[in-house]
This record gives structure tokens, sequence and C-alpha cells, in this order.
């Protein structure tokens, strides 16, 4: 394992320029050529994020978060993937526009990624050490050796007991909480600016996920980077992301602050999906309230609103005309087309009344953990 | 893993017990007295034809050898069992008998042919590894590019083709129209093996015979070795190589050759047991003096205790590759503890 070119300069230790943020996403699209049509898979998604900034994707299945995610690293195989139109600005380098190769410095040293399943993101034929070091021999020439040694730290860091012992053990051997702190390991192992994690808790027992997602913050309070949060359970985001978005049918449907988007949010579909947070156990059992029907197939998206079909709400203009993003001051947007109108928003979960329950974290410490809510 | 070991060899014992039993069936079963088959068309005498009998065993004698007649005058037929039992007791003494026809020991036969099966199974064999493996690697990286099709279309026409045929078909191109369009200058041998009186270089010997052997395996080893290699390309750890930053070509090379090659490994070391067991036909067709082409010689003249031998040098040396590929497989794949309560068996 070479080291990379000495004339690459570190795109870490480059600044970002005045008035530009750590990574901007602008109005991306990718679509995928398939033989039943094009795939709107990624519609207009724009945001931005700071090192020490957390940002939750929300949706369903298909909504198009993971693509996003994986665009940015330059991990769709194109064709059938393409990008449509947008810009990935990270350090103000845009990423779109880098070779393959300038995309492998990038890949693993500035934007690290964890997946959902960790039973299956890790190579079963080699030992947990050469895995979480080689990244570091990669991108920081690190010998066989050194990689080693700090390979057992990273996984002490991680919290795997008896690390030195661990390290020359296989993924077998791991349990599925274990192998995710591995893969956090892994990631954070080159100090990336952004860590992507898709899906992290997804496959993981309960009570383990809450221990994985404490571990990404602990973590990120140490290294200071940005988190971009994937998930389809509003609850996993509530009490770790500054900024929240809530995609639907690859478009991006409400943005804004934590706090905006759980007690101010100005979205049928939203509303719906904090209906759909299981409560802790009070004394009052209620039923969840579910999303009723399917997203649209991405290939024959409906005229209108995406969303028209399925909610509660829609009236003729919402099956007519997209709407458009009615953005407030602070940046909190929603693309509703009653999303402006008082009366309307009146019909939003009472979630002021469950406030610190709808999280899945302890109850009474929500307003704590919600650190930099109005970033 | 020596539990595991032990244990296997163990198993051996019933598995050979049953093929050489079979095999013991069917030779009494099959049309045709091996020892009237001696003399060929001529007749033999009464008194010789009866001594070979007592002399392989075939009629009860005395200790001292001397025939046993029934009160009739008859000789007395030994009763299979009775044979089969003599075939254990002797080979367990390293007898493996002597032949109908030629009066020799078998296992002096077997020594002598053997080395040429070996010699030809080695050559074939990493003809097949390497043309196979290299043809399935880049027909998965190149996928539906030209290679690959070329490498599709070549693999089903081989795996469809019968290798005799195949044989012959090398034989007419490269051992007698190659001869021809260069006048003579450069052919390769059709038939028959290295010797200090050949006329072509020793290597020239092995190629036609070897090619015909693999040709098959070889095939399948490809495909076996695309599939493979498509299949873990799409699997969640390359994601995470990818992730990390890894090229595609370190990708292949680092994480996904080693799973991919876990499965062909095993079809390879199988095949190389097949290959050991000698193969008839190509041998039938090169004129190869191999252990193969001796069976089948030996199943025509109803030489029984050659085709005895054979097969029993032969089960063993499957059933050791076998083992020595299930054992490999524990190194390859870290997930595989031969020995542990989850794998016995």
């Amino acid at each position: 394992m070479a080291k990379k070119s000495s004339s690459y300069v570190d795109l870490k230790t480059k600044p970002v320029p005045e008035g530009r943020h750590l990574l901007e996403v602008d109005d991306l699209k990718m679509y995928f050529h398939t033989q039943d049509g094009i795939v709107h898979a990624v519609d207009g998604v724009s945001y931005t994020l700071d090192r020490g900034e957390t940002l939750g994707v929300v949706g369903e299945s298909g909504s198009g978060k993971s693509v996003t995610a994986m665009t940015l690293m330059g991990l769709i195989d194109m064709p059938p993937g393409k990008i449509e139109g947008g810009h990935v600005y990270y350090r103000g380098e845009s990423l779109l526009d880098m070779t393959e190769e300038q995309m492998q410095h990038v890949r693993g040293n500035d934007i690290a990624m964890i997946f959902q399943d960790p039973m299956t993101s890790l190579n079963p034929v080699y030992k947990i050490g050469r895995q979480v070091g080689e990244g570091l021999r990669l991108h920081r020439g690190y010998t066989k050796q050194q990689a080693q040694e700090r390979a057992v730290e990273l996984l002490r860091l991680v919290g795997i007991p008896n690390p030195e012992k661990r390290v020359n053990e296989y993924p077998h051997q791991f349990s599925g909480g274990m192998r995710q702190r591995v893969m956090i390991a892994m990631a954070l192992a080159c100090d990336p600016d952004i860590l992507i994690a898709d899906e992290p808790t997804t496959a993981l027992d309960v009570t383990i996920q809450a221990q994985i997602i404490e571990l990404m913050q602990e973590m990120q309070e140490k290294n200071g980077n940005a988190i971009i949060m994937i998930t389809h359970d509003l609850g996993v985001v509530a009490d770790m992301a500054d900024k929240i978005m809530v995609m639907y049918a690859g478009r991006p449907v409400e943005f804004g602050t934590a706090d905006e988007i759980f007690y101010e949010s100005r979205h049928p579909y939203t509303w719906g999906l904090i209906r759909s947070i299981p409560e802790q156990a009070t004394d009052e059992k209620k039923p969840l309230t579910p999303i009723h029907g399917n997203p649209p197939s991405l290939v024959n998206l409906p005229s209108g609103c995406p969303f028209a079909p399925r909610c509660p709400y829609a009236v003729d203009i919402c099956h007519e005309k997209l709407p458009e993003h009615h953005t407030t001051e602070t940046g909190h947007y929603s693309a509703c087309h009653f999303a402006d109108d008082p009366e309307f928003v009146k019909f939003a979960p009472d979630t002021s009344r469950s406030r610190g329950k709808i999280a899945t974290g302890t109850p009474d410490t929500l307003d704590d953990t919600l650190k930099g809510g109005e970033a | 893993m020596f539990k595991y070991i032990a244990k296997r060899i163990l198993q051996f014992i019933p598995v050979f017990l049953g093929v050489t039993l079979i095999l013991f069936i069917m030779q009494n079963v099959v049309p045709g007295d091996p020892i009237k088959l001696i003399a060929g068309e001529r007749k033999l005498d009464e008194v010789t034809e009866r001594n070979i009998r007592a002399q392989h065993g075939l009629i009860k004698t005395d200790a001292d050898g001397n025939i046993i007649y029934d009160e009739n005058g008859d000789t007395i037929e030994t009763p299979m069992y009775e044979r089969y039992f003599t075939y254990l007791t002797d080979l367990l003494q390293g007898d493996l008998g002597t032949s109908y026809q030629r009066g020799t020991s078998v296992s002096s036969i077997i020594l002598q042919k053997y080395p040429y099966t070996v010699q030809i199974a080695i050559v074939g064999i990493i003809i097949e590894a390497i043309v196979g493996i290299g043809a399935g690697i880049i027909s998965a990286i190149k996928r539906y590019s030209f290679w690959d099709v070329l490498v599709t279309l070549v693999t089903s026409l081989l795996v469809a083709m019968p290798a005799f045929w195949l044989g012959m078909l090398l034989q007419l191109v490269f051992g007698i129209w190659l001869g021809n369009v260069t006048g003579g200058a450069f052919s390769f041998p059709i038939s028959g093996v290295a010797g200090p009186l050949a006329k072509y270089p020793d290597w020239m010997y092995y190629v036609l015979p070897a090619v015909t052997l693999a040709s098959v395996s070889t095939a399948y080893t490809a495909r076996i070795m695309r599939s493979q290699l498509l299949d873990v390309m799409n699997q969640d750890y390359i994601r995470t190589a990818r992730a990390k930053g890894l090229s595609k070509g370190a990708i292949i090379r680092k994480h996904a050759l080693k799973n991919a090659l876990i499965p062909v490994v095993t079809y390879v070391g199988m095949d190389f047991g097949a290959m050991l067991a000698g193969a008839i036909l190509t041998e039938t067709v090169f004129s190869w003096p191999g252990i193969g082409r001796e069976t089948y010689v030996a199943i025509t003249q109803r030489d029984w205790p050659i085709v005895m031998g054979s097969v029993t040098v032969i089960v063993f040396v499957v059933m050791i590759i076998n083992l020595i590929v299930d054992v490999s497989y524990a190194f390859l794949d870290p997930r595989i503890r031969l020995g542990s309560s989850k794998n016995e068996g």
C-alpha cells in the first residue's frame, strides 16, 4: 500500500474560504437512467454543513437519502447514475468536478462513511486491525506496524474491550454492535471532516442503538467533525441533529433546525413522521398513526406535489402544481403550498405537550442535548 | 484440527469398502470369462486353464496349492465373499494381486503407469488454474466487453464439447494441419510420451493431452471465477473499501479476489483429484500410457485385478485430495473452524 503521490495537498489543511461552508450542496440532481425510464433519485437537494454540526436526513426507504450521500462520496456507478445538475463544494472545492483519483484522496480521508449493516460491511477474510488501519496506510503512509498500533488505540477509543487481543480477530468474532464500533473506528481513523452515517443503527438492537449514537456524539465532541446522519427514524435524530432535512421522493420537503422541524413543522409529511414516532411507555396507551399508502415510483412521479396522493389535506392545487419552497427568515423551508397559512399549520401534531417524549434519549434532557439548535 | 483429520480418515474406511464391494460384485455380473480371454481366439487346454484359475484363487485349493475337487471330480469355485476377503487381507499387506493377462503384479503395473497420469494431471491443473482463473477475472472486470463476450462464448463451447472429440480435433489441427502448413517444420505430437527416442522435445508431448484434459474444467473454472467476482464486487464490504478511498485495482486485488477465490480453489482442488483419477477418454485418444488407459484396456480384457488395483489407488488419492481441499478451506476462510461443534461431520 504505497503512499499516495506526494504532490497531493491534503484538502483538510485548506481553510474554508471566507463566507463559505465546510460542505455546500446546491440543487443536486442525480438521476438513474434505467430500462424502465429515468429514476429521479435525487432531485434538487440543497444544504450547508459546518464543522461540529450534525445534519439529520430523514425519509422513507427510496426517498433518496442514501443516494444523496453516495453522490457526495462519488460512490454511485455512472452509468446508470448521472448527475443532472447542481454543485457540491467541500472547503470551496467542487467535488463533482474531481477526477476519480482526486476523489480517492477525499474518501476516507476527508469524508468518511459508515453503513447500515455492520454484519456485512466488514471483509470476512481480514483481521479487524488490518481493516481499521488500511485507511491510515493509504492516506497517511503508515507502516504496517504503525497502522496496527493506531488501530488498537482507535478500538480502545470506540469502547472495544481488550483491543490488543481483538485487533487480531476476524469480523465474525464480533457482535453486531461491536462491529458497528469497528466501522466507526475505521471511519474516524484518518480524522475526517465529515462522517456520513447511513442508517448506522437500523440493523442493531434497540439497546445498542443508543450506545452507537452516543459514541458518535462523543467522537464528534473530541474531533469536531461534522456528521450527516441518514435515518428513516425521526426519533433517532431528535436529540442528535442540529439541522434536519426531511426528504420525500428524492426531494427535500422540509428543512430547518431540529427545533423548527419538531415544534414548528409546516409540512404534512413531517407531521406524519412525527405522529409515527412511538412515545415512551406511559399510562395512556395511544395507537401509532401511520402514513397511509406507499411512496411514489421515482420513474413516473405524479404531477404536482409528490406527497399529494397520500396527504390527508390535499386539495386540487396539490395534484396540479409542484409546491415551491416557502422559506422563513431563519432558513426553515417547507415544500407545501399552504406552509405560510397559519390556519393550515394548526393541523400540525401537538408536539409541545409531548416534548421530551418523542426523543429516543432520556425524556427530560432533550433541551440540553439539542445543542446549537439555532445554527 | 487433528481430531477432524483423524475423523475424516476413519470415514475413508466405509467409503472405500463401499466402492470396492460394488466393483467386486460388478465384475461377477459383467459377461466374459477373464481366464478364457487370456488365450485370445484360441482355446486353452483344460489343465492349463485349471491351473491358472487355481493360481488366481478362482477355484479352491488346499494349503499346498493343490486343487480340491468335489465328489463329481469338478473344481469348486471360490465364493465371491471369500475372494473379496482375500483381496482385502492382501491389500492390508500391500499386495494388489496379479494380472490375469500378464501374470505380473498389479502394484508394479500401477507404479509404472501412474506417474504418467500424475504428470498430465499436474500440467492440466496448471493450465486450468492460470487460464481459468485469469479468464474469469478479466471477464468479470471488463464485464460486457469484447473479452467478456469472448470468454463466455468459448467457455460455453468447451463445456458442451466432449473431451475426446476436442482431443481428436486438436490432433487434426496441431498435429496434422499445422505440420502440413509449415511444411513439416512445426507440429505437435499427436500420441505417445516423451522418451530418449522421441522425435519431439519432451514438453511438446504434454501440450495436446493436457489441454484436452483441462478443457472442460478450465471453462467451468472461468465461469465460477467470473460469477464469484461479480458477486463479491456487490458485497457491502467492497463498498466499505471504496468509501475508504481505495482504488478499483486495489479493491479487486486486496478485498475481492481473496473472497472470490474460496469457491474456485475448492473446485480446482476437487478437479485435481478427478484428474489424478485418470482420464480414460483423453489418455485413450492420445495413447497416453497412464492409469486411465490402463484401466480401459484392463476392462476390455476383463483383467479384474488391474481394474481393482487401479480403483483402489484412485479411491485413496481422491479421498486424500478432497481432505486436503477441505482442510485448506479453513486457511482461506477464517469463518470456518474445522472440528468445532458447528462444523463437525
